[in-house]
């Protein structure tokens, strides 16, 4: 009836395809990125190179996944890297203790589960920015990885663990499964239950969540649960594929896992996220980073490249949103 | 005289427009805007003249907004020209309106909140000497120009410490300072107290003789006909008509913007009242205290005063938002011990709240999501949620409430206000409660829909439900309740003696005079 909403009308339509679009473009520039590899260097699309891009780019995917839930409320957790160099700490010192792989495994996860909770604690009982609680743990899990190995690296015997890394199946190297097996649940919790709702309720307004019924304090415990035992689990694939433990491994993870959730068009204010658009960022950094190896290109161009890219596809977000 | 010469919509012969007489400030002629096919302004041509106070009516929706916008230069138009003092201008940025004098105080206040009142009102055209900011002669300039406009507001103190009222009066203070000669108000007394908006009305009346041209944008009738000299009224982008003050009233501007007449708005069936659902006992908490009342099943129990006066956070207790600090509450005979939000939603309360951008949605959320946030453990089977169900559902209420949206995937924030009101609302009849609580339910919301509302109250009540009405909008909480309770500083004044009260009267309860 009325000619304003008539053109909110318009708008609306728009947007979905939108979303769909964007994705599409991401997909579009990790394909233009392969086929431009692919002709720039003969090295690029090899047997041995493919399954290596892989491997490289499945944690930092698994981690911006993870990460993405964080951001989704509106929060941030810069911790993530310490405690992926942190978990290779745990899990060699338990496999070296002669604890059982699943068992140490377990373990591992659990002790991420304990930081995540923590970071819940810090946030909602006691009243602190996640960008502070999180930076406080990243620069102390360091600290306690060092003390708890003296500062050295304690290599991993147990061979069962370390050739996990080094397995394909289907020609698909093990550690993208992980990638698979991490995705698809996290899918599903994020757009099919309640819990993914009310992250998005949670980032867009707390306060309306509350007053609808939302535990909010709980949401918040489960983003940054869920976000660290996700790092805890690339602690442990990490530690498959060096075979070491050593807590400052996975050093400025965190900004690549940020820069991958950014890339694939989660927004820092909240209330905005996909589990697919942090993967297929993951493997455009990945692809960049590995393109420009093969390439000889100067590995300080690469991070230049980087951040080239995450102020384009922001400010090209940023003008669709205005647009509207 | 009692239509100016301003004809709804003269495309025929183009540019028909009147010629601009000497006292025109500004004139549209056959201004139009346009989002692709759909036209959010139809042509429309209006004079505007020097030192008149000019309202502008509409339900939401109807254009207001847009013209504000295209006045401001926020927006660029589609079609038609604008003259300002006879000479055609562009408008194509907010500058470029300020450059002239064209300044608008929104609804909602866009300041600094962590700047003094004095640094807001200089922001942009701060007093330097050397290089350095001269804080002190600002401050001292700042709360001159509020004691000269007879606004009682010190300029030292920082913009949040003030009430939203009071950060409404820097805004206008703000844009009344800077050789503005044209200045828009868009429901500005929203949030305002009485003596903030008389204090408002003065200032208004100065810059009226001083020749400042004011456009008034309101939805509360009384107020246009206070201070207006005359009025635009604009239904569906058009502008149907401008009439002068004097020679007109309520109820043809009501018919004007929405072809029907006063009396259809309040419409109120008495059902017979039912079982106590909740009742307080000396009921304590943060900004109020000592509260008793009992709402009844098919009962309206309406709670009118200032803003400020402790409704809301006595309705925040109830609800279990904030504790309460002493009393008891009982629920359908029972005591209940209220400790959050879901035992309140359990027990069967719902809360509208008083802020629907901070309180009552998620505004970069699809409508589908706010609609259902309440229910997503009924929706869900397992873990799973029933998409089916949930989609069922939301595209019920919007049709149930005619929200005016394309899809339960648009976002709250696309709605106007009303619609979101709407939203706000229908998360709770999709939930199901035995007592509603509206707070506010009516700001900032037009005619037709505060008429749609008011019919689901009665709707709601013979269902068997109760609601606590929370109203700063005397007429509403007036015509509406059955048992009216007056707020004052955080204080129940008289008990249930308001029903034969005149408006009069009750205003005075809570103004405490």
């Amino acid at each position: 009836m009325s000619t304003v909403d008539a053109a909110s009308a318009k708008a609306a339509q728009p947007r979905r395809n939108y979303n769909f679009l964007f994705a599409l473009t991401l997909l579009g520039l990790l394909v233009l990125l392969w086929v431009v590899l692919a002709f720039a260097t003969p090295n690029f699309f090899t047997d041995r190179n493919i399954p290596n891009l892989m491997r490289q780019g499945a944690m930092i995917a698994i981690l911006a996944v993870g990460q993405t839930f964080v951001i989704i409320t509106a929060g941030i957790d810069l911790s993530v890297g310490a405690v992926v160099g942190f978990s290779t700490v745990v899990i060699a010192l338990l496999l070296q203790a002669g604890v059982p792989v699943w068992a140490s495994i377990l373990i591992t996860l659990l002790v991420g589960l304990g930081i995540g909770l923590f970071h819940g604690f810090g946030i909602t009982k006691m009243g602190l920015p996640p960008f502070i609680i999180t930076l406080a743990t990243l620069t102390s899990l360091r600290g306690i990885g060092l003390l708890m190995t003296n500062g050295s690296t304690i290599s991993i015997q147990n061979e069962d663990f370390t050739r996990f890394a080094t397995l394909d199946f289907l020609g698909i190297p093990s550690l993208f499964w992980m990638v698979v097996v991490i995705a698809i649940p996290a899918y599903v919790f994020l757009n099919h239950t309640r819990w993914g709702r009310y992250l998005f309720a949670v980032g867009s307004n707390p306060e309306s969540a509350r007053l609808s019924g939302v535990r909010v304090n709980r949401v918040i415990y489960l983003a940054y649960a869920l976000c660290s035992i996700c790092a805890a689990f690339v602690g442990v694939l990490l530690a498959t594929r060096i075979g070491i433990g050593n807590a400052t491994q996975a050093e400025g993870w965190e900004l690549q896992a940020i820069a991958s959730s950014v890339i694939g068009g989660t927004s820092l204010f909240g209330a905005v996220g996909s589990v697919h658009g942090p993967l297929i960022g993951a493997f455009i950094l990945a692809t960049i980073n590995n393109g420009a190896n093969l390439l000889n290109v100067n590995s300080f161009w690469q991070r230049i490249i980087t951040g080239g890219l995450i102020i384009v596809i922001v400010y090209f977000d940023q003008l669709r949103r205005r647009g509207r | 005289m009692s239509v100016s010469g301003v004809a709804a919509a003269a495309p025929a012969s183009g540019n028909a427009a009147p010629a601009s007489g000497d006292d025109t400030i500004l004139e549209l002629r056959n201004l139009e805007k346009s989002y692709g096919p759909v036209l959010a302004l139809k042509p429309s041509s209006l004079a505007f003249r020097r030192g008149e106070i000019h309202a502008i009516v509409g339900e939401n929706g109807a254009g207001k907004s847009t013209l504000i916008k295209l006045l401001t230069g926020v927006i660029p138009r589609s079609g038609g020209d604008v003259l300002w003092n006879g000479a055609p201008v562009g408008l194509a940025n907010p500058q470029e309106a300020i450059d002239h004098g064209i300044n608008a105080v929104h609804q909602e206040v866009v300041l600094c909140r962590h700047l003094t009142v004095a640094a807001n009102i200089f922001l942009g055209d701060e007093t330097v000497k050397f290089g350095l900011l001269q804080k002190r002669d600002m401050t001292r300039a700042a709360q001159r120009i509020l004691d000269d406009m007879g606004f009682n507001l010190p300029a030292g103190v920082q913009l949040d410490t003030l009430t939203i009222g009071q950060q409404q009066l820097v805004a206008t203070a703000r844009a009344a300072l800077r050789g503005t000669k044209f200045l828009i108000f868009d429901e500005p007394t929203a949030y305002l107290t009485r003596q903030e908006a008389a204090q408002l009305f003065a200032l208004i009346r100065r810059l009226k003789s001083e020749g400042v041209t004011i456009i008034y944008i309101s939805h509360r009738m009384e107020e246009i006909f206070e201070i207006a000299d005359r009025v635009s009224v604009l239904r569906d982008g058009l502008m149907v008509g401008t009439r002068d003050i004097a020679a007109t009233n309520d109820n043809e501007l009501v018919a004007m913007m929405i072809n029907r007449t006063i009396d259809e708005i309040y419409h109120k069936e008495h059902i017979p009242f039912g079982e106590v659902l909740l009742e307080t006992r000396n009921l304590s908490g943060k900004g109020f205290k000592d509260v008793s009342l009992t709402v009844r099943r098919g009962e309206i129990v309406g709670l009118y005063g200032l803003i400020g006066a402790g409704r809301s956070e006595f309705a925040l207790s109830v609800f279990g938002r904030n504790p309460k600090t002493a009393g008891e509450i009982f629920w359908k005979g029972k005591p209940v011990d209220i400790a959050d939000e879901r035992t309140a939603i359990g027990l069967g309360i719902a809360l509208a709240p008083e802020s629907r951008r901070d309180q009552g949605l998620n505004l970069n959320l699809p409508i589908g999501l706010n609609l259902s946030l309440p229910i997503y453990d009924r929706l869900s089977r397992g873990l799973i949620i029933s998409s089916r169900e949930e989609a069922r559902r939301a595209d019920q209420q919007i049709k149930d409430l005619s929200i005016k949206t394309p899809s339960r995937k648009s976002l709250a924030s696309s709605m106007s206000g009303g619609n979101q009101q709407k939203i706000v609302i229908g998360k709770w009849l999709n939930h199901g409660a035995d007592l509603f609580i509206f707070d506010e339910p009516t700001v900032g919301v037009d005619v037709g829909t505060k008429a749609e509302i008011y019919r689901l109250f009665a709707k709601l009540l013979k269902e068997g439900a109760g609601i606590l009405l929370i109203s700063s909008y005397l007429p509403e909480v007036y015509e509406l309740s059955d048992t009216l309770h007056v707020f004052r500083a955080g204080q129940l004044v008289g008990t249930n003696g308001f029903r034969g009260a005149s408006h009069e009267e009750v205003l005075a309860e809570a103004i405490g005079v």
